[in-house]
């Protein structure tokens, strides 16, 4: 099956060329970018295709493509891919408006192609085992939850991370979306009320984006849960940040460290002292699996569109809540 | 390729789900052998859809490859009897009691054209895999002071508790802490010199069941092994502390798992008959051991972890032995292999 990749203006571009390569039966046939100095870079790092423009991988007609380009340069790249007849695995958060989101399903649906939200945490055997618990009932009555995805400010990465106009917002945009939609996923409901403390303490003056932000979210069946999405740890930290959960019910608590297992580095040689290496299994892998076998089976892929959308629509619920400094409703027809 | 395992303890159990795991490349699992003893040998094989059988010569004559789950007395005889019989063969770790028995069982399986696969699970252990190869990129510069744990209960097998009988397991020294002696080779390279302390910590009637051994390296590298069956049953602990000329490697079975729940009213769970570590991982380590043999069999490509390697970490672990009886360092004769 032919594969490739539109931009590489997102880091996790670099973990996907891996992860295609690993995949069963996938031709990795190359990356799109319109940044000539990037494409020839990572042309040479990974010894891989580059088109310089998006028109000329679409024209070797892919059966899927993942996009990888900046947030609000999404619906962009979904309209071309769509248009071409690939079907799309898209980074998160989908877009940075609702509307450029409804967009992006309508031309999708209008065409024909299938589209999948890039949430990887979903397929980690630890998430995994907490969604076989509560399916077995056994932490009873569930009461709240306690999130913590927070992390290093990833501009060291790429700088338009932290730039409004490209990013769409900050910490907020960035990591909400992930708890939300593992939330969404174990609760079996939707957010009703957002609230949101939100504001920029790590970089004032540096950055035009949020930097430190906390979530409180409650759901249709009454659980609440919160959310640290703040891009509070230093850059020297051992890893680029966590991913945590702790779950209440009537019957006790599970807490979940989905990075637990990780090797601590000291090195002369490392650029984080120390440094945290993930011997664990990678969510990524089982994610781009996923993304070929709904092409292949010709099947909705296990995480759609709306699940993009109903994360994007909470982390934006979450900007309002912080500009009225009240909690924000959220309806579902 | 059809496959027989021969023992229905926790390696046969550990290693029939693997095979099935590996059915899409074409191994198939028909048949299990195990001592009348093994009632749970029926239920085994119903679950991964293998026949049982009476006799090892009937399981050999149906079988490409032979999986070798048995105590460790009766490796030398299965082995070079399956060589005779031109099987393939994966063996539980430690090769065998004594290296003289070992060195026997490579020869008749070179003789006899077959190859040998002692399974040295540690090594597809992930955290391990990744140090090891977090070591080899260099990372940590030149691996000098080498601290290696694995600290577990006395095994409790209900029936024929074989581990507990020095004459059937070699001890602890030989069963359990093999892995990290050759562990500590796969990080340091050989291995010149050892010497070895224990003591009977948990019964007084049992074998030497907790040691520290310590290894001096041919490159001059120095490390530090902590083994035992000494704890609480239900608790096994394993460490790695790296300490190169560039940097440090550090990981601890201390640190919590990902998903850890505390229930209120939750049935106690009684310890496993042999403690082994656990991880929530996408794959069994038994798995990744398996497929790596299986797949170096079919497409004749040489196994990572060698039967000579095997063999120098029982050499170690014979040394550490030799040092305890006679209370001074043993020298290491790498000619002896």
């Amino acid at each position: 099956m032919r594969i490739g990749i539109m931009s590489f203006a997102h880091i996790h571009a670099e973990s996907y060329v891996q992860n295609l390569r690993q995949a069963p039966d996938v031709d990795l046939i190359g990356f799109s970018d319109t940044d000539a100095e990037r494409g020839q870079h990572f042309a040479e790092v990974f010894n891989l295709r580059w088109f310089p423009t998006h028109q000329a991988l679409l024209a070797e007609r892919p059966e899927g493509v993942v996009i990888c380009s900046e947030n609000s340069r999404r619906r962009e790249l979904v309209e071309m891919a769509a248009a071409a007849g690939s079907h799309i695995l898209c980074e998160k958060p989908i877009e940075v408006t609702l509307r450029d989101a409804q967009a992006m399903r309508d031309i999708c649906a209008a065409n024909h192609v299938r589209f999948m939200t890039a949430f990887p945490t979903r397929f980690a055997p630890s998430l995994l085992s907490v969604k076989a618990m509560l399916a077995r009932n056994e932490l009873g009555r569930l009461y709240a939850a306690n999130g913590i995805n927070h992390s290093e400010i990833p501009r060291e990465h790429r700088a338009w991370f932290a730039q409004k106009a490209l990013a769409g917002g900050g910490a907020v945009m960035d990591h909400t979306v992930h708890l939300v939609d593992i939330l969404r996923w174990l609760l079996g409901c939707e957010v009703s009320e957002v609230y949101a403390e939100v504001d920029n303490l790590f970089y004032p003056g540096e950055v035009d984006v949020d930097t430190a932000g906390i979530v409180l979210l409650t759901f249709e069946n009454g659980v609440f849960a919160s959310i640290d999405c703040s891009w509070s740890r230093p850059t020297s930290y051992p890893r680029w940040g966590h991913f945590k959960m702790d779950l209440l019910g009537e019957n006790g608590f599970v807490t979940v460290d989905a990075l637990a297992q990780h090797l601590t580095l000291y090195s002369k040689r490392a650029t984080r002292h120390p440094q945290w290496i993930n011997w664990g299994p990678d969510s990524n892998q089982g994610m781009i699996n996923e993304f070929v076998a709904s092409i292949r089976e010709q099947r909705e892929p296990l995480i759609t569109w709306r699940d993009g959308y109903e994360a994007l629509r909470v982390a934006l619920a979450c900007y309002d809540s912080a500009h009225s400094g009240q909690p924000v409703r959220l309806e579902h027809g | 390729m059809k496959i027989g395992i021969v023992g229905a303890g926790s390696m046969g159990h550990a290693h029939a789900p693997a095979w099935i795991e590996l059915k899409s490349q074409g191994a198939e699992l028909v048949g299990i052998l195990a001592n009348h003893m093994d009632s749970t040998v029926n239920t085994l094989a119903e679950q991964h859809g293998a026949q049982v059988y009476s006799t090892y010569e009937e399981l050999l004559a149906a079988v490409d490859i032979i999986d070798l789950c048995v105590p460790t007395d009766l490796h030398h005889a299965m082995v070079v009897q399956a060589a005779e019989a031109g099987k393939q063969i994966v063996c539980e770790k430690p090769i065998a009691l004594t290296v003289a028995e070992g060195r026997a069982m490579i020869k008749a399986c070179h003789a006899a054209g077959v190859r040998l696969f002692i399974a040295m699970v540690v090594r597809f252990v992930p955290q391990y895999a990744i140090a090891q190869q977090t070591v080899a990129a260099g990372q940590i510069g030149t691996p000098a002071v080498i601290r290696l744990t694995r600290a577990a209960y006395q095994p409790r097998k209900a029936t024929d508790n074989w581990f507990v009988d020095e004459q059937r397991s070699g001890g602890m020294i030989l069963d359990l802490m093999i892995h990290d002696f050759d562990y500590a080779r796969w990080i340091g390279g050989n291995v010149v010199r050892v010497f070895a302390k224990s003591v009977r910590a948990s019964r007084p009637d049992a074998p030497d069941d907790y040691a520290l051994v310590t290894l001096r390296f041919a490159n001059n590298a120095i490390a530090h092994i902590e083994g035992g069956w000494a704890y609480p049953a239900g608790i096994f602990r394993t460490s790695f502390d790296i300490a190169g000329t560039e940097g440090v490697l550090e990981w601890t079975s201390d640190t919590a798992e990902t998903v850890q729940s505390f229930l209120v009213n939750a049935p106690l769970q009684a310890a496993a008959e042999v403690g082994l570590p656990t991880a929530l991982s996408a794959e069994s380590p038994f798995t990744t051991e398996l497929r790596h043999f299986y797949e170096a069999l079919i497409h004749d490509k040489p196994f990572s972890v060698t039967a000579e390697d095997a063999l120098a970490a029982l050499q170690i672990a014979s040394a550490a032995r030799e040092s305890l009886q006679t209370g001074r360092s043993v020298t290491i004769d790498q000619e002896a292999l």
